[in-house]
């Protein structure tokens, strides 16, 4: 019979109370969806892999006041990887462009997964359903969503890179995660 | 006091401020707002799941084997620096020190009964911000910003400074991109020591775990940050007092 496994919540709760094992599970199901989101920030991989290692100790040491009702685990961990990096970026007063978002990608099939594990394939198949739905969104939408997401800009330093005006990038990025947001709650 | 909250929504900025690319005085507009506005909260969450979708965009990458061990022996080092402080450590020490007998420990529990169910009448009174307690411990009132005028909150200090307890209340529940972040001050250095959340009443009670005594800095702050905390306080601030005159 197969054993199932502790939700990513439960394995919070664990967490919190010091539980090795949880942490060990909580890595295995995200250091993909984490590492990837730390690479694409930062560029490179050994400042990735130091950004990564501070996002698990944090959760170790915060798992307590992890809470559920304001939002999902992956959500939660995703949004400290972000912070970190971005901050760190901020930081350098640089933007990498190795390993950046190349928007071609988004219109290309990923494939299955290299992992071939349940979760492997589970996040390759979201990848590619947020994929199908960014690649409705006209071009200049999707660009300022990247710059913002992933290089850390502020609308205004966008409007200074992408040279427009900044009403311009504000309406555009309102708009992509409107219709980004109506376009996934239809799935 | 709601109906500024209710009649001027946020609504147009929300998408930006889930993508953290508002400028300054615009975040802080959103984070004061939201802090008291559910609808703007509701939103807010749900452009909080647009954006968190963005990540699966990431291209794909894994890190190398070696790093599973890397974090494993961060974890154990964090477990032995609890497990056994060293003499000179002067942070996750037993609280108040080695005071420990368990009359003490009793008189330190009913000590922050009292404490906690005294301090909203401290606030109306509002003559003291610091009380000396039994055995040199000091009590020590913060005071709220127009950023969160409900919130109360109050930091016990033992005689030594090595040990720290604080008790907020009453401070609205963050969205997940924010929490907030203990400073403390000494000079014109804010040092960042935890970064927290709250109940659903807006309660949370934690230690302070300072890189040195708490008699060594004058002012203690609290701050919206981005989750994960910030290297310097940038947000709005909620609490604010001083802790050892300076």
């Amino acid at each position: 019979m197969k054993e199932s496994k502790p939700d990513d919540a439960s394995l919070i709760r664990l967490i919190a109370r010091a539980k090795t094992d949880a942490l060990n599970e909580l890595y295995d199901r995200y250091r993909r969806l984490v590492f990837s989101v730390a690479l694409a920030i930062i560029g490179d991989l050994q400042v990735a892999e130091e950004v990564m290692l501070d996002v698990f100790v944090q959760v170790w040491q915060r798992a307590g006041t992890y809470d559920p009702e304001q939002a999902g685990v992956r959500t939660w961990l995703i949004a400290i990887t972000r912070n970190h990096a971005i901050d760190i970026l901020r930081m350098r007063k640089s933007r990498p462009e190795a390993n950046s978002i190349n928007w071609d990608e988004v219109s290309m099939p990923d494939g299955p997964s290299k992992h071939g594990l349940e979760e492997g394939l589970q996040l390759s198949m979201e990848r590619e359903g947020v994929r199908s739905k960014l690649a409705e969104l006209p071009a200049e939408q999707r660009e300022v969503l990247v710059l913002a997401y992933f290089k850390g800009y502020t609308q205004s330093q966008i409007a200074e890179v992408l040279k427009q005006p900044l009403g311009t990038i504000k309406t555009r990025i309102r708009l992509a995660m409107q219709k980004l947001r109506k376009l996934l709650e239809e799935e | 006091m709601n109906s500024m909250a209710e009649t001027n929504h946020v609504l147009e900025l929300l998408p930006a401020y889930a993508l953290d690319c508002l400028d300054k005085v615009e975040t802080r507009q959103v984070a004061e707002h939201v802090a008291a506005c559910q609808y703007c909260r509701t939103e807010l969450r749900a452009f909080q799941e647009v954006a968190g979708q963005l990540a699966l965009m990431a291209p794909e990458a894994s890190p190398s084997p070696e790093l599973r061990s890397r974090l494993q022996d961060r974890i154990l080092s964090l477990q032995s620096t609890r497990a056994e402080p060293s003499a000179s450590a002067r942070i996750r020490r037993p609280l108040f020190g080695s005071l420990r007998p368990v009359g003490a420990l009793l008189g330190l529990v009913l000590l922050l009964v009292l404490l906690a169910s005294n301090i909203l009448l401290w606030r109306r009174l509002n003559h003291l911000e610091v009380l000396a307690g039994p055995l040199g411990m000091r009590a020590i009132v913060l005071r709220n910003t127009a950023a969160a005028p409900q919130a109360s909150a109050f930091v016990i200090v033992s005689s030594d400074g090595e040990d720290g307890v604080l008790v907020v209340d009453q401070l609205q529940p963050l969205d997940a991109d924010h929490e907030y972040q203990v400073w403390l001050v000494r000079g014109a250095e804010s040092t960042g020591v935890a970064t927290f959340s709250v109940d659903e009443n807006g309660y949370r009670g934690m230690r302070i775990e300072a890189p040195e005594s708490l008699i060594e800095y004058s002012a203690i702050r609290i701050t919206i940050e981005p989750t994960g905390g910030s290297q310097a306080p940038l947000g709005s601030e909620v609490l604010h007092g001083s802790l050892f005159n300076p």
